[in-house]
């Protein structure tokens, strides 16, 4: 991870020198992209992702965005990696900057050999390392509208970081190849405005170089994208959703990808409505889910306790942000777990499962849908925002494990031979077979009133006793069922970290950092995290000597859970907390480990 | 045979005004030929929304006031479905008013039965939303539903009936049922059913009610002639009923149709991965 120092000083382009020394190399870089909402920010952080892709590298982009559709300082940072990267790293290479805001907040976190390349049209700045240009002028003079300026800041940059002038041009073409012909052409004559600005000035071509990568064949997308996808891959036919950030996007990619096939996807008049849309759905045999972030889950937690005493199956994503009320709607945290694992009045069987990977959330979302129908409950897939929002470099969504289990549902043929039909009917594994309604020769009662196995309403205490069991019960007999955890890191290592969706990244990056400081630590990435994978934990936790859980909240939700669930281990646990609304980054992991973080 | 569940007896007050929707929703999907495994009747929680349990036939029972939403999303899954959401006046006109009137603009291809009896029956006698001034404490003024849906500028089917006759509910829910098969979008009819125990009405609403299609200018196809009329009616002391409101076009503009036009819709969709691996993986390859 440590930068090779080819080159003793860098030379400020304000000196000018004529001498051009070698570039710097880089294998592991960071650039950052500040300015206004609505100064392109996240195109110039889409188009550098692009291109580093292609050169095979390990992508990772994430951003920083207030909640409002202009104004305001809104940065993203990309990161490129010879190795697989998930986090954010803790120091910037390069800064583009389109204000002097962005110098200011970005100019913290810059490398020493860092480099701040700006857009000079309305200030300027003494900096060392830093060269400006008047982009939006350059583009506006040109072009006659200067909101290509990102594009053009795109092309200096290709210029500072020694890019290949083929593939930065290929970039640009995929990018904007959908957007018509003039806007592709504007596009590349503003890059070359850029590319020309940089090449021109002394100092700046070739000032670094990113060495090339062997990450071939990977998919750059987001938890969100890849949610979405896995919803049509695993038969999923209904969505219906409330605009909500960090959730929106799925909905979104949605309505683009389900009605191809035979989908509905709908806009709810609020997440009241759209939970219970996919209830209605659901019932009449569809496979279903929505989407939704903290203040939207506290509205559904009334439908799905429903689905829950109805035994109907649906899939809630929960994409967690800071809370609680509006909280930092753009900003990460992970403090829906305690809800979620006790959500609702009264009681009632549920199953969160947690991606921590794009490619994870495509398999799990297939995999909720599978269980939901399957032991007919609500099935939370549990996300955050950085999971959700940040594009990671990802292994191709493979079709060929896909598997999709109806569970136990009944064809008109199965049901032709049944003497009597009943919606709730106990069985010994626990799984009732239902037919949906429109199956010929039978009709049922489907109620979230106490019933019998008719589904007729039943205060009687032997059938509250019975049905109570039938339900609770999927918990433990659904066990064999669910996604086991993935364990990273050497067996014989006495640290252990423990984590569930977005803190992956940082933690496995953290695995490395200690083991090239010759410190063995493992990795426990909770897949199911309810019910608390108990049988998967115990082991992991007996082969440690302490256990690190990491997550973004006050109180240590995910720590509790473990605590309660196995006791007899937790002296070894320590907790690492983080709830300021940004990521961890591998190195603040690292610290807390050598210092030995508190129980 | 399979054996599926049987109905129970209704637990309604002998004389509640619910016997006669049940009655009429019976003969009216009897005469229109409907096969029980094809009807759904989802209904929502007080005295009313139990009527599920009194019939053969599909029965989900929702929550508080969010039958509207459940049945909507029971239709757009499978439209080949008749689906009828049926409940009382607090169930949709307070908990589930928001929902009430985004099922006029959403214009699904359904039939909701409000059964209005200006008062909370099941948890003993509290004022409605459509409790006159002065029941039970009440000092607001009582939310007119016809009034509410002929403001709305949607090809819907609106009218209102009354427990104390039958023949003619029967008829209006036939139409109802009618409309919605053809996939013409929402419809809706606000029955007046008293509550015998807290708020017997029957022999005021007899005296009171007025079949508006008698009224001189009666033009169901024009929401804003039909303003006018019920306001009048009101005015007067009176109580509207009939139809009023019904689309001068024949067109299927049910939700269902727009989101789905002919295809089979989400429930006999084959969703089998061998069946769609071709196109998933075109999906698949949109990814840079």
């Amino acid at each position: 991870m440590t930068m090779p120092a080819s080159r003793s000083a860098p030379i400020s382009s304000e000196t000018g020198s004529e001498a051009s020394p070698p570039p710097l190399e880089l294998a592991d870089l960071s650039v950052m992209i500040g300015g206004q909402g609505g100064d392109g920010t996240l195109t110039v952080s889409d188009l550098l992702g692009r291109y580093f892709r292609k050169r095979g590298l390990y992508v990772y982009t994430s951003r920083n965005v207030l909640s409002r559709i202009r104004g305001g300082h809104a940065d993203a940072s990309v990161r490129a990696s010879r190795e697989r990267v998930a986090a954010v790293k803790s120091q910037v290479d390069v800064l583009v900057a389109f204000d002097n805001e962005a110098i200011e907040m970005g100019r913290t976190e810059l490398a020493p050999h860092g480099y701040i390349l700006y857009d000079s049209t309305t200030f300027h700045s003494e900096l060392p390392n830093s060269a400006g240009f008047p982009f939006a002028t350059l583009v506006g003079g040109q072009l006659g509208q200067p909101i290509f300026k990102n594009t053009a800041a795109y092309g200096a940059l290709s210029i500072l970081l020694g890019f290949d002038a083929q593939v930065t041009r290929e970039v640009i073409e995929e990018r904007f190849k959908r957007r018509g012909a003039e806007a592709l052409e504007k596009n590349l004559k503003a890059l070359e405005i850029g590319r020309k600005a940089a090449i021109d000035a002394h100092g700046v071509a070739n000032r670094y170089s990113v060495v090339g990568g062997d990450a071939h064949n990977l998919v750059l997308t987001t938890g969100n994208q890849a949610a979405a996808l896995g919803f049509v891959v695993g038969g999923g036919r209904f969505f219906a959703g409330y605009p909500i950030t960090p959730a929106t996007e799925i909905m979104e990619y949605l309505q683009r990808y389900l009605p191809p096939f035979g989908g509905v996807v709908r806009q709810a008049e609020d997440e009241l409505a759209a939970i219970n849309m996919i209830i209605g759905a659901s019932y009449a045999g569809s496979r279903v889910m929505t989407s939704t972030s903290g203040p939207g889950l506290s509205l559904m937690t009334e439908g799905i306790g429903h689905a829950g005493a109805a035994e109907i199956p649906i899939v809630v994503v929960d994409c967690q942000r800071v809370g609680p009320s509006t909280g930092q709607p753009t900003r990460n945290e992970q403090s829906d777990l305690s809800h979620l694992a006790n959500l609702g009045h009264g009681e009632f069987p549920r199953f969160i499962l947690s991606p921590a990977t794009p490619e994870d959330a495509f398999h799990l979302t297939i995999e909720a849908l599978n269980l939901a129908e399957k032991w007919r409950l609500p099935v939370l897939l549990l996300m955050d925002q950085a999971l959700s929002q940040n594009t990671a470099t990802s292994a191709r969504f493979d079709l060929s494990s896909v598997r999709i289990d109806r569970g136990g549902r009944l064809s008109p043929e199965q049901v032709e031979k049944l003497a009597q039909y009943k919606g709730y009917e106990v069985t010994e594994d626990g799984r009732t077979a239902v037919a949906p309604p429109g199956t010929p020769g039978i009709w049922s009662e489907v109620t979230g009133n106490e019933h019998d196995e008719w589904g007729h309403v039943s205060v009687n205490p032997a059938n509250r006793v019975r049905m109570m069991k039938k339900r609770m019960e999927k918990m433990t007999k659904a066990r064999a069922d669910l996604p086991s955890a993935r364990i990273e890191g050497p067996e014989t290592a006495r640290i252990g970290f423990i984590g569930y969706g977005g803190t992956s990244g940082p933690i496995e990056e953290a695995l490395r950092l200690l083991g090239a400081r010759g410190i063995r630590a493992r990795y426990f990435q909770a897949r199911t995290v309810y019910p608390v994978p108990v049988q998967e934990l115990d082991p992991f936790l007996k082969s440690v000597d302490v256990a690190y859980i990491v997550e973004h909240n006050y109180t240590g939700q995910f720590a509790r859970l473990i605590r309660e669930n196995l006791p007899w281990h937790h002296t070894k646990l320590r907790s690492i907390l983080k709830f300021d609304g940004a990521t961890f980054r591998a190195p603040e992991l690292v610290a807390r480990v050598q210092e030995g973080g508190s129980p | 045979m399979t054996q599926s569940a049987k109905p129970v007896p209704p637990i309604w007050c002998p004389g509640c005004g619910d016997f006669g929707v049940l009655a009429a929703v019976k003969k009216a999907a009897s005469n229109l030929k409907i096969p029980v495994h094809e009807l759904v009747l989802v209904g929502g929680i007080g005295c009313s929304g139990s009527i599920h349990n009194f019939i053969e036939i599909n029965g989900l029972h929702a929550l508080h006031g969010r039958l509207l939403a459940q049945a909507v999303g029971v239709k757009l899954a499978n439209p080949s479905l008749t689906v009828v959401a049926a409940g009382g006046d607090g169930d949709g006109y307070a908990i589930g008013m928001g929902h009430f009137m985004h099922a006029f603009k959403k214009n699904a291809s359904i039939l909701y039965i409000v059964m209005n009896n200006e008062t909370y029956g099941l948890t003993k006698g509290q004022a409605s939303p459509t409790s006159q001034i002065g029941f039970e404490g009440n000092v607001e003024p009582p939310f007119h539903a016809i009034l509410s849906a002929l403001s709305i500028p949607a090809p819907n089917f609106v009218a209102r009936t009354f427990s104390g006759d039958p023949k003619g509910m029967t008829a209006i829910l036939e139409e109802a049922l009618r409309f919605n098969r053809e996939g013409r979008g929402f419809a809706f009819v606000e029955d007046l059913s008293p509550c015998v125990t807290y708020n017997d009405t029957y022999k005021l609403w007899r005296e009171k009610v007025l079949d508006v299609s008698k009224v001189p200018g009666y033009d169901p196809t024009d929401n804003k002639t039909m303003f006018r009329l019920c306001l009048e009616t009101i005015e007067q002391g009176r109580i509207p009923i009939g139809v009023m409101h019904r689309p001068k076009e024949v067109a299927q503009d049910g939700l269902e149709r727009k989101l789905i036009g002919d295809g089979p819709g989400p429930v006999r969709t084959d969703i089998r991965l061998e069946s769609n691996l071709a196109a998933y993986q075109k999906l698949l390859s949109g990814l840079s």
